[in-house]
C-alpha cells in the first residue's frame, strides 16, 4: 500500500533524510521510529506532500505521488505533530473546510458522519465553540476528526499522542486498531515505545536519516540481541550514535 | 537593578546574534530596507526644508506658520507615541510568549515591570526616529542654530518619549486591570482606528494647506490669531515647542529652565507613578490576561448567509477556502476594522478631488480637467496598491502555521492561488471604478477621458492583484506574530515598489496617445497616420506590460509556495 523508493531529503548540502526504503502493507499499523532530529518528521511531510524529496519516489495505493499529488492526497488522511488550526472558526466550520477541500457532498450521511466523528473524539459539546477556545488535546483530536472525515485508505500520523491526557489515548488507540482492522493502512511516527509496542505490526528505526532496522518488535528485539520490552531494544539499536544534524534540523 | 539589566540582555543578544548570522540573502534585504528607509528620510528633509524655506520667504507670518508647524508636529508625534505604547504595551507586558517564564523567576516586579516597559519604549519609538529626525533636521538647516539646539532636541525628545510612554503603559495597566488583556487588545486597537479616522477626517476638513494661502482667510488678523491660538500650557509639548523655538531662533537660546524643568520632573515622575501602579495592579492585570480566549461566536448567522453567498461562485474547495477566509476576517477584531480607515482614505480622497481650486489655475480648463484625471488614475493606482499590500498581499500568509491543511489536501496549487486572485480582483475592480469615476464626476471631465480611465483602471487592477498575491506567495511567511507588519517587511516594501513601477509604465504609456489625441482635437487637426502607429504601439505595450505582470509573479508565487519547506 504504501512504498518509499530511495527516498531523499537534502536541505542545503545537509542530508536529512538518505535513500530510505520501505515498503507497508494494506491494513497494517506501522511505527516509525527514532531519536529527535532523525529525520522522522521530514520523510512523513513527504509523504502528505508538504515538502518534495529531492530524490526517491513515494508510492500509494499504487500511484506516485509525484506524478498523481491530487489523487494521493485523496486518498491519505494527515495528522501533524503539532495542530495548527483556523483559530477564528469553530470546530464544525473547520470540519466544512476539510470537507469542501476533499469535495465531499454536503448529504445528510455527511451530515450524519460528522455528527459520529465528533462523538467519537467527545467534541459534540464544543462543535459550535471558536477552536481558539480548544486546548491542546481538543485540537488534536480535531485534528484526527478531520483527517478521517474522507475516510482515507491511508493515515499518516505524526505523533500522535503528543498533548493527549490517558483517556484520549488510549481511545485513539482503539480508532486506530479499528481503523487498521477496516483496511486503512496507518504510518505512524511515534515517540512513545509503549504505543509502538502495543499497536504496530511493523517498526522501522530510523537515525541520521538512515533505517537502522526494520520489521516487526520481536524481529528488532533479536537482531538487537537484548531481552525485554522496546525501549532497551530501541536504546541499544540507537547507542552512540548523538545526532550531529540536531542542531542543524532544528534550525528548519 | 542587576535582574533588570539581565532581563533586558536577551533583547541585545537577539538583536545581536541576527546581525551577526544574517548571510546572503538576509543581509541583503537588511541593506535595501536600510537605504529605502535612508532613502525616505532623505525625502522627508527635502520636502520639509522647502516648506520652511517657503514659509520662512513670507514676510511676518513665515516664522509664525514654522512655529505652529513644529507644534503641530509635536503634538501628533506626542499623541502617536501614547497610542503606540498603549498596543505594545499590552504584548509587551501581558501577552508576549516569554512572559510565563519572566514571572515565574524570583526577579520583582519592578524590575520585570521596568524591563518590559523599556522594551515598549523602545518597540514604539523607532517611529520619532524615522519621521522626526529628518524634519527637525530640516528646522536646523534652514534656521541654522547653535549647537544648543541639538542637544535641547535630544533631551527634550527623550523626555517627551517618556511622558508619552508612561502615559502609554499607564492606561493599558488599568485597562488590562478592567478587561482581559486580549479583549483590551481588540478594544485599544478598535479605539485607536476609530480615534485615527477621526484625526485623519479632522485635519483633512480643516484644510491646513489654506495656512499657507492666508487670501484664504476674511482678514489678516484672522489668519494671525489661528495660527498664535494657544494650546494648553498644561501639554508637554507645548513646553517642548517653546523650549525647542528659542534655541531655533534666537542666538544663544533663551532661559528656559522653568519649561526643560518641568518636562524631566514630568518624565521621572512618569516613571515613578508606573512603578507604584505596577506594584499594585500588574500582576493581578496578568493573572487576568492568562484568561481563556472568546469561545462563542456574535453574528453567525448573518456571517453565515454573507459566506453563503459569496463562496456559491468558486465551486466545492476552493469556496470552502473563501468561506474560512471571510469568517476569520470579521471574526478578527484587529482584521475587519482596518475596513474603517480604509473607508476613510477613500471618502478623504474624493473628498480631496472635490475642494481643488480648479477656477483659479492659470492652465485652460479643459485641459487641466483632463490631466488631473490622468494624474488621478496613477494616484488611485497607488492608493489600490497600498490597500493591496495591507489585504492581498497577506492574503497567502494569513493561512498561517496551519497551512499545512492546504498543502497536505488535494486541491492544486495552481487553483489556490488563482482563486484567492479572483476573490480579490471583484472587491478591487469595484473600489477602483468607485474611485476613478466618483473623482472624474467631480472633475467633469470628457466622456472620452472617463470611458479610457475606466478601461485603463480596470486592467490595472488586473495587474496590481496579481502582483500582490504572486509578491504574497513568493514571499509568505506563515510565522508571524502580527499579520499586519508583514506589509511593511521586505517582500511588502519590494511588492509596493514593484506595483509602483508598473503603474508609473502604464500611466507614461497611455500618456503619449492621449496627449496626441487631445492636442489633435483642440488644435483641430486629424491624427496622422505615424500618430496611430505610435498610439497602438504604446498600447500594444500597456497589453504586453499588463499580461507580463499578472502571469509572472503568478508564476514566481506558485513556484516558490511548490518548493515551500516550512
Amino acid at each position: 500500500m504504501i512504498k518509499l523508493i530511495d527516498l531523499t531529503k537534502v536541505y542545503k548540502g545537509f542530508c536529512a533524510v538518505d535513500e530510505i526504503n520501505i515498503d507497508v502493507k494494506a491494513g497494517a499499523i506501522f511505527g516509525f521510529l527514532g531519536p529527535n532530529g532523525a529525520g522522522k518528521t521530514t520523510t512523513i511531510k513527504m509523504m502528505a506532500g508538504i515538502i518534495k524529496p529531492t530524490s526517491g519516489q513515494i508510492i500509494i495505493n499504487g500511484m506516485n505521488l509525484a506524478e498523481k499529488p491530487s489523487a494521493v492526497k485523496q486518498y491519505v488522511g494527515f495528522i501533524p505533530d503539532r495542530p495548527f488550526l483556523y483559530e477564528k472558526l469553530t470546530g464544525f466550520e473547520f470540519l466544512l473546510l476539510i470537507a469542501g477541500l476533499y469535495r465531499l457532498d454536503h448529504t445528510p450521511l455527511f451530515d450524519h458522519r460528522i455528527s459520529e466523528l465528533l462523538e467519537l473524539f467527545d467534541l459534540s459539546h464544543w462543535k459550535d465553540e471558536l477552536i481558539e477556545s480548544y486546548s491542546h488535546g481538543m485540537k488534536q483530536r480535531l485534528v484526527m476528526c478531520a483527517s478521517l472525515l474522507h475516510r482515507p485508505g491511508v493515515l499518516i500520523v505524526d505523533e500522535p499522542m503528543v498533548g493527549l491526557d490517558p483517556r484520549a489515548a488510549r481511545l485513539v488507540k482503539g480508532i486506530f486498531k479499528e481503523q487498521a482492522s477496516n483496511g486503512t493502512t496507518i504510518f505512524m511516527s511515534t515517540h512513545s515505545l509503549e504505543v509502538a509496542q502495543e499497536i504496530c505490526d511493523e517498526i522501522a528505526i530510523i537515525q541520521t536519516g538512515q533505517i537502522v532496522a526494520k520489521g516487526t518488535s520481536e524481529a528488532l528485539r533479536r537482531m538487537a540481541g537484548v531481552d525485554g520490552d522496546l525501549e532497551h531494544t530501541f536504546l541499544k539499536l540507537t547507542e552512540g550514535k548523538r545526532l550531529g544534524h540536531e542542531k542543524f534540523l532544528s534550525a528548519h | 537593578m542587576k535582574n533588570f539589566y539581565l532581563l533586558i540582555k536577551p533583547r541585545f543578544f537577539a538583536f545581536r546574534n541576527q546581525l551577526i548570522s544574517s548571510k546572503g540573502g538576509k543581509r541583503k534585504r537588511i541593506f535595501i530596507l536600510g537605504g529605502l528607509g535612508f532613502a525616505f528620510c532623505c525625502g522627508m528633509f527635502v520636502v520639509s526644508s522647502r516648506v520652511l524655506m517657503h514659509f520662512q520667504s513670507v514676510e511676518v507670518i513665515g516664522d509664525l506658520v514654522a512655529r505652529y508647524l513644529l507644534s503641530m508636529i509635536l503634538l501628533t508625534f506626542f499623541s502617536l507615541l501614547i497610542f503606540s505604547h498603549i498596543i505594545t504595551a499590552v504584548s509587551n507586558l501581558y501577552l508576549s510568549k516569554d512572559l510565563e517564564f519572566c514571572h515565574s523567576t524570583p526577579v520583582s516586579v519592578e524590575e520585570l515591570f521596568l524591563s518590559r516597559s523599556f522594551f515598549t519604549l523602545m518597540d514604539s519609538s523607532w517611529m520619532l526616529l524615522i519621521f522626526g529626525l529628518p524634519v527637525f533636521m530640516a528646522y536646523a538647516y534652514v534656521y541654522r542654530p547653535g549647537a544648543g539646539f541639538y542637544f535641547t532636541l535630544l533631551h527634550m525628545n527623550l523626555a517627551m518619549i517618556i511622558i508619552a510612554a508612561g502615559a502609554g503603559i499607564l492606561i493599558t495597566m488599568l485597562l488590562v486591570y478592567v478587561f482581559p488583556a486580549q479583549r483590551t487588545k481588540d478594544i485599544i486597537m478598535f479605539i485607536a482606528i476609530l480615534m485615527i479616522v477621526a484625526l485623519y477626517f479632522l485635519f483633512r476638513f480643516l484644510r491646513p494647506e489654506r495656512l499657507a494661502n492666508p487670501d484664504s482667510f476674511f482678514s489678516i488678523m484672522e489668519y494671525l490669531s489661528a495660527l498664535k491660538a494657544p494650546q494648553s500650557p498644561y501639554l508637554p509639548t507645548q513646553w517642548i515647542t517653546e523650549t525647542l523655538w528659542d534655541s531655533l531662533t534666537v542666538p544663544g537660546g533663551k532661559n528656559h529652565m522653568f519649561a526643560v524643568t518641568l518636562t524631566w520632573v514630568t518624565a521621572l515622575s512618569m516613571v515613578v507613578i508606573n512603578v507604584w501602579v505596577a506594584q499594585a495592579v500588574y500582576i493581578a492585570g496578568f493573572s487576568k490576561s492568562q484568561e481563556a480566549k472568546k469561545r462563542h461566536t456574535v453574528g453567525t448567522k448573518i456571517l453565515d448567509v454573507f459566506v453563503r453567498c459569496i463562496k456559491k461562485p468558486f465551486g466545492e474547495d476552493l469556496g470552502a477556502i473563501i468561506a474560512k477566509d471571510l469568517r476569520t476576517f470579521f471574526r478578527d477584531n484587529t482584521q475587519w476594522s482596518q475596513l474603517i480607515l480604509l473607508g476613510a482614505l477613500v471618502v478623504v480622497y474624493v473628498y480631496n478631488f472635490s475642494v481643488l481650486p480648479l477656477d483659479k489655475s492659470p492652465i485652460k480648463l479643459d485641459f487641466l480637467q483632463n490631466e488631473l484625471a490622468f494624474l488621478n488614475m496613477g494616484l488611485a493606482g497607488f492608493v489600490l496598491s497600498a490597500i493591496s499590500a495591507r489585504f492581498i498581499f497577506t492574503a497567502v500568509s494569513a493561512e498561517g502555521e496551519a497551512y499545512w491543511v492546504i498543502s497536505s489536501s488535494p486541491m492544486r496549487l495552481r487553483q489556490y492561488l488563482w482563486g484567492k486572485y479572483v476573490y480579490f480582483l471583484f472587491p478591487m475592480v469595484f473600489l477602483a471604478e468607485v474611485l476613478v469615476i466618483v473623482t472624474n464626476y467631480l472633475l467633469d471631465v470628457t466622456c472620452f477621458m472617463m470611458f479610457l480611465s475606466s478601461i485603463a483602471m480596470f486592467f490595472m487592477v488586473l495587474g496590481i492583484v496579481a502582483l500582490g498575491i504572486g509578491f504574497g506567495a513568493l514571499y509568505a511567511n506563515f510565522k508571524y506574530e502580527n499579520i499586519a507588519q508583514l506589509s511593511v517587511g521586505f517582500g511588502g516594501v519590494l511588492y509596493m515598489i514593484v506595483s509602483s513601477i508598473f503603474i508609473a509604465i502604464v500611466i507614461v504609456l497611455e500618456a503619449g496617445p492621449v496627449y496626441i489625441l487631445f492636442t489633435s482635437d483642440a488644435s483641430g487637426t486629424t491624427v496622422t497616420a505615424f500618430q496611430w502607429l505610435l498610439i497602438i504601439a504604446s498600447f500594444l505595450m500597456v497589453v504586453l506590460i499588463n499580461i507580463l505582470a499578472i502571469f509572472k509573479p503568478m508564476k514566481m508565487g506558485l513556484k516558490a509556495l511548490r518548493e515551500y519547506e516550512g
